[in-house]
């Protein structure tokens, strides 16, 4: 019975959505839109499928793909090797934390024209600060992550006579892993949108350099096709990582 | 004080103290990088010839009304979605295709329709606001105590009733909670415009710094980003604090 | 102390106090546990014996007296000396299935890969879990949880036990469940152990010793030697008046302790 009803609302839903795109040709046939501002959902489609078959478009959104990805891979790897050795010490959270915390809500992009005056326009600089940014969302969820071990387990491996290095790696790692996790999700997030602003800025190829030259000129089908884009892209990442999350946080969902 | 609290410090005078060193004796003529005390000069000089102070406005005005459009938007959005059941299975899936649209695609977007300038700005600081919040506030309604409500249903009030009495006084900590994350990601979001493309705000003022090869002006409108960040951040604290003590008392005394 | 009972103690408190800043927690506290002795504290809150039983896990260390394991001072915890902590959702590790949390102890004494499996498999049976091996701890009851605890220490082979009220977050019947299963697992290997707990019936029932600790500090209030034959049962056991008047003892010792 719960299946069922459970199935209806998602038919149901996805009944809405195609209604709300519906409701969007309609508004864009009969113009109430500017159509420059708003093309229909036909053209933007259209637009999407030339620009695979006939333009570049894939070889782009491979581009900003790639950014994406090697940034926040090497993001992530940084921000929780700092953030376990961080976490686990006392010593180096009370003389750290404070200027990590500070430090937290810069936003990541003021750092771009920094970088841009370091390395110059090179893709050397874009992936600095797209490893930069994302970086710090994995560093504090992982120190956050290590500093709330349960005191209680690590009196446990105390009596069983563990080492340092075993302690972390049997027990703080596998306690701070949602934390660490979180904090990698958030992570692909701010490398998803740095990539797209150091594109639009250093005009590096890439979807985000597409969206803005074809606003630019006034091409409102490619744009939005390229928007479409950026948002399944989104949510592909979004998924990927969910899906990661599960496999490895299996027993976090069997709880009672 | 609390103890030890000069801990904090240590580590970033060290390391400022290191750069000026550093700065003063090998890159006296850099064009990308300057010293501590350069930035500081630099520093005081926006401040006093307001140029800073005009930007700090530009982008706290733009991040504030973004913040107020987003944010009401997202609230009452998530209050439809926590408390009619129907209606948020039935958006579920519109709702999960456009939340995952980074705010930054939306912005040439919102540079066609509306050119340069503060409302291009706020509609995409608007933009990124909404989701959080929504689901934020989503989020609280569903975390209203059942016994409450309960309560609601034996004293027999009208769904407007239940809403000001219980419902919104019963969530309030968790809205803000989320207004404070709301409004530390509008500041983030308005300075990205400005750094992509929006020629104003503190934003602006970092890129055309570094575009006019001027590495202490650059750094110093940096630095000054990221105290605002932080003092906005810290100052939304205390607010919660004090208004979440009160909002405590709310929901008993009625 | 004469050479036949310092020879045949396993833990040993002589004269320890602990004092944190003016506070004194515990105070001139001395007691002998021998081999295969079951030796239960009971006392009101703020009595330090919880501090006590941590003290003898190498847990806490005291400022004055020695803390002795088998004659030698002991300052750190020891692979041989088991705790059983009452919080058994903290104590274990909620990403490990039950038998690997079993697997934990064996891993820290280095016991061939190829020899855990079994082994663990042998001591979850032993504490009623079989069939169980695979589930996360989350997805098992209270009882469960404390059982998969007590399997992971019992793969410790320990000398002693030491249990913090290990059975006072559980239900009643799941409790006296236990306190049997703990009675026969302790008579087939021998294993000496100090048990806290705030329930004097179950001290009686569980302890061949029971101590009284005074509060504030903590000190021997009283000490009494439970008479009652083994094994113990839940019904007849608690009827007998021995059983009666031990509690009774006890029962005016907290009475009068607590004033």
């Amino acid at each position: 019975m719960r299946w069922g009803s459970r199935l209806l609302f998602l038919a149901g839903s996805v009944a809405v959505a195609i209604f709300l795109v519906w409701l969007w040709q309609l508004v864009a046939d009969n113009r109430l839109v500017n159509p420059v501002f708003l093309p229909g959902p036909d053209r933007a489609w259209k637009a999407l499928m030339t620009g695979f078959s006939q333009g570049d478009l894939g070889t782009k959104l491979l581009a900003t793909v790639e950014r994406m990805f090697w940034g926040w891979l090497i993001a992530s790897l940084a921000g929780a090797a700092l953030g376990a050795a961080i976490g686990s010490s006392p010593v180096l959270r009370a003389y750290l934390a404070p200027m990590l915390e500070f430090l937290r809500p810069l936003p990541a992009s003021a750092t771009i024209p920094v970088a841009i005056a370091i390395f110059g326009l090179s893709d050397g600089m874009v992936l600095a600060v797209i490893a930069f940014g994302a970086m710090w969302p994995v560093l504090l969820a992982t120190i956050h992550g290590f500093a709330t071990v349960e005191p209680r387990l690590y009196e446990v491996t105390q009596a069983l006579g563990f080492s340092r290095a075993k302690v972390i790696w049997k027990v703080a790692l596998p306690s701070a892993s949602p934390d660490i996790l979180a904090g990698m999700r958030l992570g692909l997030t701010v490398a998803l949108i740095l990539s797209i602003v150091c594109e639009m800025i250093a005009g590096r190829n890439g979807l985000g350099n597409w969206i803005l030259l074809s606003a630019r000129s006034f091409r409102a089908p490619d744009l939005y096709a390229g928007v479409i884009l950026l948002g399944a892209l989104g949510y592909a990442t979004s998924a990927a990582i969910s899906m990661f999350e599960q496999r490895l946080l299996v027993w976090r969902s069997r709880a009672r | 004080m609390k103890s030890g609290w000069w801990k904090g410090l240590v580590v970033p005078v060290i390391v400022i103290l290191l750069a000026e060193v550093a700065m003063r004796v090998e890159g006296s003529t850099s064009l990308s990088l300057a010293a501590p005390s350069d930035i500081a000069v630099a520093l005081l000089r926006s401040i006093a010839d307001t140029s800073l102070l005009a930007a700090t406005r530009d982008t706290l005005i733009a991040a504030g009304a973004g913040l107020a459009l987003g944010g009401l938007m997202g609230l009452m959005l998530g209050i439809l979605f926590g408390i009619a059941s129907t209606v948020d299975r039935l958006m579920e899936v519109s709702v999960e295709l456009i939340r995952p649209i980074p705010s930054v695609a939306v912005l040439p977007i919102a540079m066609l329709v509306f050119g340069f300038g503060f409302r291009m700005e706020i509609a995409i600081v608007a933009f990124s606001c909404i989701w959080p919040m929504m689901i934020l506030v989503r989020s609280a309604m569903a975390g209203i105590e059942p016994r409450l409500l309960e309560v609601a249903r034996a004293l027999r009030l009208s769904t407007w009733q239940r809403l000001y009495t219980i419902v919104l006084p019963a969530a309030l900590p968790r809205i803000i909670v989320a207004f404070r994350l709301a409004a530390a990601m509008a500041l983030v979001v308005a300075v990205t415009v400005e750094i992509a493309v929006n020629p104003l705000g503190l934003g602006y003022g970092i890129l055309v710094a570094q575009q006019g090869l001027q590495p202490a002006t650059m750094l110093a409108y940096l630095v000054w980003t990221g105290l605002l960040g932080w003092a906005v951040n810290a100052l939304l604290s205390v607010a919660q604090h004090r208004l979440l003590g009160r909002a405590a008392t709310v929901g008993v005394t009625r | 102390m004469d050479a036949m009972t310092t020879s045949n103690a396993v833990i040993s408190f002589e004269r320890i106090s602990l004092a944190y800043g003016s506070r004194a927690i515990i105070s001139d506290l001395s007691l002998t546990i021998r081999r295969g002795e079951i030796v239960c504290i009971i006392g009101p809150s703020g009595c330090g014996k919880t501090t006590a039983l941590r003290m003898a896990g190498g847990l806490v260390r005291p400022n004055g007296g020695t803390v002795r394991f088998m004659g030698q001072p002991l300052t750190v915890p020891r692979r041989d000396v088991a705790v059983v902590f009452q919080d058994y959702g903290k104590a274990l590790l909620p990403w490990r299935t039950a038998a690997s949390n079993v697997s934990l102890a064996l891993e820290a004494a280095g016991t061939p890969r190829a020899e855990r499996a079994d082994r663990c498999y042998a001591l979850l049976a032993k504490v009623g879990l079989a069939g169980h091996e695979h589930k996360y701890p989350t997805e098992m009851s209270g009882g469960m949880q404390q059982r998969i605890q007590i399997a992971r220490c019992l793969a410790q082979e320990p000398s002693v036990l030491l249990m913090d009220e290990p059975f006072g977050a559980l239900d009643a019947m799941t409790r006296q469940g236990l306190q049997d299963e703990m009675l026969a697992l302790v008579a087939e290997t021998g294993t000496t152990v100090l048990f806290v707990t705030h329930d004097l019936e179950e001290a009686v029932y569980l302890g061949d010793r029971v101590i009284g600790l005074l509060p504030r500090p903590g000190r021997i209030g009283i000490e009494l030697n439970v008479d009652l034959p083994r094994p113990r049962n839940q019904l007849e056991t608690r009827e007998m008046p021995e059983f009666l008047r031990l509690r009774r003892a006890l029962f005016d010792f907290i009475e009068r302790a607590e004033q």
